[in-house]
């Protein structure tokens, strides 16, 4: 969905979802402290309630009394939560606010004994003593949820558990308003990110938007290349353009120069043909005079050729990452040469490993493969070998042999020169070697002619493999 | 032998076909692809010459779905585009041969002739019948090793009987290769052209097939 979509777009949309992440989990974690915080204030409350009520308590005659009042604010007020209560062995004290109802504790175990703590120079930040108050919830006398703390002490022998208790509301309200501020500055804190960030967007790729008009100025011809003095991250892509565009201008100079080369390679038999069919040449046979236009048409047929194959050759520049499967392209080509030699019964043989491949573009190397071939069957008198390997110097050698008449060393020199022909009487023969040739050097390759094994033409044709 | 050609460019169209007419080749011509697609797809034809480049459907659509209906004449593609890529790629929609234009016209009735006397199931250029040899590749009837003589219609339904090896030529299919269109088709005429070939290489060898056909035999039986 998002491949589409603007930049300014995509890069809001993550901020924004990144902005708001970040802040729910600030939330969570401020509310856990403020939480840990209002309920660490609650407990101190409780426990300096229990110190004192235990510094208050007295035993006589096996009974518990308090020696003087402790029912200071808040605990004196009935139905607020806030309660303390002394449980003997024999009798229960209370404070007032419970109304002579009881405090229904929780379970809480006393602190099993510890280990020695390690040795520490502050005393005060060692472990709980173990008659420190423990912590529970449970509900009040009235059902409302309280909170407790409670502490089992030990009096003139006589096991004795002091409790105090605070609403859970004291803990719950205060964190309740503190979140919902914190909640509407969090919010307001993330729409301003956001605002911000389409802001720096906007700004950030307002030089892409000019680069637009740029480029929209030298396709409508205003100006000729892009300026150079642009921001460093687009840079790189401007010279990019820059040398796209240059190279566009160079091959359209070449494709005209091409086209140029053609027309006039085409205007001199179209007037020696002009000639041909005028009457100037009545004193000819029939025969001479078709054997003169057979020839001019197979000669500019012959530059047609030429000149596609040149133009074609000179469109490459600069280097190759096309790759070719030889195994593939070679079967192919091989089964269509055995259905246009269909009348000769040739048996070819193709040997190369499957995964070959050569870093040239299919159509050149069908075009050398298959001129190669194309002579092969030509000559052969009944067998072509076709194998692939490569040479373990990064290149692959492709030999193609026949067991044709093969060429002497003077012809072959010959053979590969562009526009020579062996045979005028064989059509197409002539081109496809040195087509083959310059196709071959253009990738850095080369083609070499010499005497088959089979009785032949071997012609080897060294092209580079495709790495990786 | 009756051939189809497909092929837009009026004035090359009307050379080839008048080239292949004067070699006893029966002609229809269709200038767009699907005009060709039809043509091919509802008559009998020896072989199809097909351009690539052609209005309406290309020609290597066209060729698929001849191929795709189940259609096996041999098809021979005629075309400007002679990279080798462009070949095999015409192989691979379904081609028996390929010609690059600028082409010598004997060249192609050479290829064409080559290719229906293959898909005839006659790989030697010359068939023999009996007393009656057929040189496929010159177009050239002999008996006894004496060249015969014969008018073009008489050629077409020999030829066309040779080819088939000894088996039945469906009437309908014989009338339709001897003649082009619907030109002047007489009931009468193909019975008339029959008779004259038996006058000329002997009765027994042209056996008629009541309510079916005419074959070819070795004679003398």
């Amino acid at each position: 969905m998002l491949r589409n979509a603007s930049l300014g777009r995509r890069l809001v949309l993550g901020a924004a979802v990144f902005i708001t992440l970040a802040l729910i989990v600030a939330a969570m974690v401020i509310g856990f402290i403020l939480h840990r915080f209002v309920q660490g204030q609650i407990d101190q409350r409780l426990d300096s309630q229990i110190v004192f009520l235990a510094s208050q308590l007295r035993v006589e005659d096996g009974r518990l009394s308090l020696l003087g009042g402790a029912d200071g604010p808040p605990f004196d007020r009935p139905g607020r939560g806030w309660y303390w209560q002394i449980t003997g062995p024999s009798n229960t004290l209370r404070s007032q606010a419970l109304s002579g109802n009881d405090l229904v504790l929780p379970d809480v175990p006393a602190r099993p004994p510890r280990r020695p703590p390690p040795p520490r120079d502050d005393f005060r930040a060692g472990p709980p003593a173990e008659n420190a108050p423990r912590p529970a919830d449970g509900p009040g006398p009235d059902r409302k949820p309280v909170h407790f703390r409670i502490a089992h002490f030990t009096v003139s022998g006589l096991p004795v558990t002091i409790a105090a208790s605070a609403p859970r509301a004291a803990v719950a309200a205060p964190l309740r308003g503190a979140m919902l501020t914190l909640g509407v500055s969090l919010a307001v804190l993330g729409v301003a990110l956001v605002l911000a960030m389409l802001l720096q967007v906007r700004l950030g790729l307002r030089p892409l938007e000019r680069l637009r008009q740029t480029i929209a100025d030298v396709r409508a011809g205003r100006i000729e290349r892009l300026p150079e003095n642009q921001p460093r991250e687009i840079q790189p892509l401007v010279s990019e353009l820059n040398a796209l565009l240059a190279q566009n201008a160079a091959n359209l100079e070449r494709a005209r120069a091409h086209v140029a080369n053609l027309a006039h390679g085409l205007k001199t038999p179209l007037a020696t043909l002009a000639i041909a069919v005028s009457d100037r040449k009545r004193d000819l046979t029939n025969e001479a005079r078709l054997a003169e236009l057979q020839a001019l048409v197979a000669l500019m047929e012959r530059r047609i050729r030429h000149h596609l194959g040149r133009a074609r050759s000179a469109a490459l520049s600069g280097p190759v990452r096309a790759q070719t499967m030889v195994g593939v392209r070679l079967a192919d080509l091989g089964e269509a040469l055995g259905k246009i030699h269909a009348g000769k019964a040739i048996a070819l043989t193709i040997d190369v490993a499957p995964a070959l491949a050569v870093a040239c573009e299919q159509q050149d190397f069908d075009e050398m493969a298959g001129n190669l071939m194309e002579n092969a069957f030509k000559w052969a008198c009944g067998t072509v070998r076709v194998s692939a390997a490569a040479d373990g110097n990064k290149k692959l050698i492709l030999t193609i042999e026949d067991d044709g008449a093969g060429l002497r060393p003077d012809q072959i020199a010959q053979a590969l020169r562009a526009g020579a022909r062996l045979d005028e009487s064989e059509p197409g023969f002539g081109f496809g070697l040195p087509i083959a040739r310059e196709l071959a050097e253009l990738y850095g390759g080369e083609l070499t002619l010499k005497p088959s094994s089979i009785g032949g033409l071997c012609a080897a044709l060294h092209l580079p493999l495709a790495v990786g | 032998m009756k051939i189809l050609l497909v092929e837009d460019d009026h004035m090359l169209a009307n050379e080839i076909a008048a080239a292949l007419r004067a070699e006893n080749f029966v002609v229809d011509v269709a200038a767009n692809g699907e005009d060709g697609q039809h043509l091919g797809d509802t008559e009998f034809y020896d072989a199809a010459v097909l351009d690539l480049g052609l209005p309406v459907i290309p020609g290597a659509a066209v060729l698929r779905a001849w191929r795709k209906n189940g259609k096996q004449l041999p098809v021979l593609i005629l075309t400007a585009r002679d990279a080798w890529t462009d070949k095999v790629d015409g192989f691979k929609s379904g081609a028996d041969d390929y010609l690059t234009k600028p082409f010598r016209v004997e060249e192609l009735i050479m290829r064409l002739r080559a290719l229906v006397r293959r898909s005839a199931g006659f790989a030697e250029t010359r068939i023999v019948c009996g007393p009656l040899a057929f040189a496929a590749q010159t177009g050239v009837f002999e008996l006894d090793g004496l060249p015969l003589k014969l008018t073009a219609l008489e050629w077409r339904v020999l030829e066309c009987l040779i080819l088939r090896n000894g088996t039945v030529v469906d009437r309908t299919e014989l009338t339709e290769k001897v003649y082009e269109g619907d030109a002047g088709t007489d009931s009468n005429s193909l019975e008339v052209i029959v008779a004259r070939l038996r006058r000329k290489i002997g009765r027994d060898m042209i056996q008629t097939v009541r309510g079916r056909g005419y074959s070819l035999t070795e004679g003398g039986a």
